[in-house]
């Protein structure tokens, strides 16, 4: 709840008017149903609680992406970040991967993380692809600020998009030069890699209503052994 | 105009071209050829958009392509063209294929025609 | 020449291993000689198969490597590299070695470890077994190949995208009933195809094929303890036999092919098993082919014979080839479900095969299955191993 305490005032940053996320339910390759909606602040705590055992995972850059996801969260719950959300993503209500990022201003995005905890599904390009439609085409912003982690996001995202160099800028993730998707590279890439119907249907929200952290054990042993057909990695890292 | 050309073995003693190049005549076993030049019109076998490229390219996918050249020769190569068909006429050029640490390597674009 | 029975079979589990390459290989090969229980007996050779190990691992002769890790010196040994057919090569290796008489008992492991690289090197080391000068400096890896394949071979015989997607459904249902398979997922119709979300979970890797018609990328090891029969008779072991093997090549750049939709390495390497098994495709109960494709594993059922030219993907339709059908293909999950570490592969198709003709394949179990057929492709297409399995099980047994 917000303090009424001056301090605390002067320590949380401001805050812009951001319209939410519509929830949407998209088809997995399994036949399953991913509802993918936003986030609030009293559900972190699941979230962190969740990411966890993944803070020692040193495959696929899930420790990194993990512990700078959890700071941002943690941030994002107690006010010390400006603008940011985060997105999940829920198979019958079981967190199956988290995104996040925050508005620089206006006009540009920052984008944060793309975690993914159910493999094999593309639950990671699903979700990415979600902050950048609601970055762009919900909050209405010109162009979103993005890095990679992976050497596998950034043939995702960097090559695949494509998006464009903007080395100038260096990316609030370790000062990275940055890469950035425009709303025309968005537009045009958008039939091609954003999807998911609207409305969710009553039934499927009131299944994502209550988020589940996925059993730890399983979690680490799917993250660690359960792997994508074909090639890509669906852990792309920062994005 | 860049000189690197695609070339085909033509066998000294049947005159039979081969492509690629083969140690002996593969239609009456000579060993001995002289260069050719693959060039001309053909039409398109097959083809295919390559997405998961290997570390020399950069690009989101290659069209790639199998060509019946007229001369009875196939040949693979880079397909330049935005509106690909199978049996589609085209003709050969010679282009960057690839670059291996920094060094453009030659090869064969079909365009149609 | 002396006839050849598998008496040990065994494999890791296929897909992502933190073992090392000898790892992978030691703990196949002591599950099949723990399965041989050959008592006294020594192995006279060992024979393994691995594509890769130079360039993605950095270890060479590394059969002579196994032969330290299980002490099986003075063991003779070497290494069989025939790319993606190295497997049944190298079992092919160990069958004349037995059949001459320079040795009783030979140990096959197929082995890679290719996760030590990331995708992208793994598959340019893949892309190397195209011709240099006419494919590989185009950029052309193993799926466009295999892509420019299905293109032709759709257009001519009139199978569609789904067709594919049934085959991809049929082999990731087998799998899950495989605790070796490298891929345990469900998959679905409308998640792969149907569905407008699709075109995220099933992106195009080289059209027409997708990612779900492409097998994964896996580290893993086979092996089999081949012994003459007579060595298996003395060890009163109801034994499998490998009835017959043959192998065919076929030209290097695939634009030679003087047909570019005719697998007839795949027809003259079966031909020629069935001929050295002495029965024919229409004896066999079960088989396991090689579908790092899709496309593949409907083509290979045509030239190996099964079915005429152009009508794989009928049976297929059918439900012939799914478990419970009258010819079950890749029980196992195939290479699209069980998964594809290279040099192993072709060992997996014959373990497979031996466990479900000694009765022992669990939810995967062909019922009486007595025949068995494994077809390791080679290259694309250009060097193929076929392998007839018998069950030498008396009618009573």
């Amino acid at each position: 709840m917000a303090s009424s305490d001056a301090l605390e005032a002067l320590l949380r940053p401001p805050a812009m008017d951001m319209p939410p996320y519509p929830p949407k339910a998209i088809t997995l390759a399994s036949g399953e149903t991913m509802v993918v909606r936003q986030v609030a602040r009293d559900e972190i705590p699941t979230l962190l609680k969740a990411i966890s055992p993944l803070l020692q995972v040193e495959r696929d850059f899930y420790d990194i992406v993990s512990a700078r996801l959890y700071g941002e969260l943690l941030a994002y719950k107690r006010y010390r970040v400006r603008d940011e959300y985060c997105l999940a993503g829920l198979i019958d209500g079981e967190l199956a991967g988290i995104v996040n990022g925050r508005l620089v201003d206006a006009k540009v995005g920052m984008s944060y993380h793309t975690l993914t905890l159910r493999r094999g599904l593309r639950v990671g390009s699903h979700l990415f692809a979600a902050k950048m439609e609601y970055h762009i085409d919900i909050l209405g912003q010109e162009e979103v600020l993005i890095v990679a982690e992976s050497p596998i996001g950034f043939r995702r995202w960097m090559i695949e998009y494509p998006l464009d160099k903007k080395h100038e800028i260096q990316h609030e993730l370790g000062g990275v030069p940055s890469w950035v998707l425009t709303v025309e590279t968005y537009q045009k890439a958008k039939p091609r890699l954003c999807a998911g119907s609207r409305p969710v249907p009553a039934e499927l929200l009131e299944a994502a209503r209550i988020i589940r952290a996925p059993e730890e054990q399983k979690l680490t042993e799917r993250v660690t052994g359960q792997d994508e057909a074909a090639d890509h990695n669906n852990q792309g890292g920062a994005g | 105009m860049p000189d690197q050309d695609v070339t085909g073995y033509k066998c000294r003693s049947c005159s039979t071209v081969a492509y690629p190049q083969h140690a002996l005549c593969p239609t009456c076993g000579h060993d001995g050829f002289d260069p050719v030049s693959i060039t001309g019109e053909g039409s398109v076998l097959t083809y295919t958009d390559l997405y998961a490229l290997t570390l020399a390219y950069t690009q989101r996918y290659l069209r790639l392509a199998i060509v019946q050249l007229d001369s009875g020769l196939r040949a693979t190569g880079h397909l330049l063209d935005p509106d690909p068909q199978l049996g589609k006429r085209i003709r050969t050029q010679i282009g960057v294929v690839r670059e291996v640490d920094g060094r453009k390597i030659y090869g064969l674009q079909f365009v149609p025609v | 020449m002396r006839p050849v029975a598998i008496l040990g079979v065994g494999m890791t589990k296929f897909g992502r291993s933190d073992l090392t390459l000898a790892g992978l290989m030691s703990e196949a090969s002591v599950a099949a000689l723990r399965d041989a229980k050959l008592g006294n007996r020594s192995v006279d050779a060992v024979v393994v198969a691995n594509m890769g190990a130079a360039r993605v691992n950095r270890q060479t002769a590394i059969a002579s490597a196994l032969v330290d890790r299980l002490n099986l010196f003075p063991a003779a040994a070497e290494t069989v590299e025939n790319g993606p057919a190295s497997g049944a090569s190298a079992v092919k290796v160990g069958v004349q070695a037995i059949a001459a008489g320079m040795a009783d008992v030979v140990l096959v492991t197929g082995v890679e470890r290719m996760r030590a690289v990331n995708n992208l090197e793994a598959t340019d080391f893949v892309a190397s077994l195209s011709h240099p000068e006419a494919e590989y400096v185009y950029g052309v890896t193993l799926p466009s190949l295999a892509g420019m394949f299905a293109r032709l071979y759709m257009s001519r015989y009139g199978l569609t995208r789904r067709h594919l997607a049934l085959v991809s459904i049929k082999n990731h249902n087998n799998a899950m009933r495989n605790p070796y398979a490298h891929i345990h997922q469900a998959i679905t119709m409308e998640g792969i195809l149907d569905a407008p979300e699709a075109r995220v979970n099933n992106p195009p890797i080289a059209e027409p094929l997708h990612l779900y018609d492409c097998c994964p990328v896996s580290d893993g090891a086979a092996s089999l303890v081949l012994a003459s029969l007579d060595v298996a008779q003395q060890l009163n072991r109801p034994a499998v036999t490998i009835a017959g093997i043959g192998q065919a090549t076929d030209t290097h750049a695939v634009q030679e092919r003087s047909d570019p939709t005719e697998l007839s390495a795949v027809r003259l390497a079966a031909d020629q098993a069935f001929e050295r098994a002495g029965l024919g495709p229409k004896e066999i109960d079960v088989a396991e082919l090689h579908d790092a494709f899709t496309i593949l594993e409907i083509a290979e059922s045509e030239a190996a014979g099964f079915f005429p030219r152009g009508e794989g993907h009928l049976a297929l339709e059918q439900g012939v080839t799914s478990l419970g059908g009258t010819l079950p293909i890749n029980p196992s999950g195939g290479l699209k479900g069980r998964g594809h570490p290279v040099g192993a592969t072709g060992v997996a198709q014959m373990v497979e095969l031996t466990w479900q003709l000694r009765g022992e394949a669990g939810t995967r179990q062909v019922p009486d299955a007595r025949n068995g057929f494994a077809c390791n492709f080679g290259g694309f297409g250009n060097n193929v191993v076929a392998t007839v399995l018998r069950s030498e099980r008396r009618e009573n047994a």
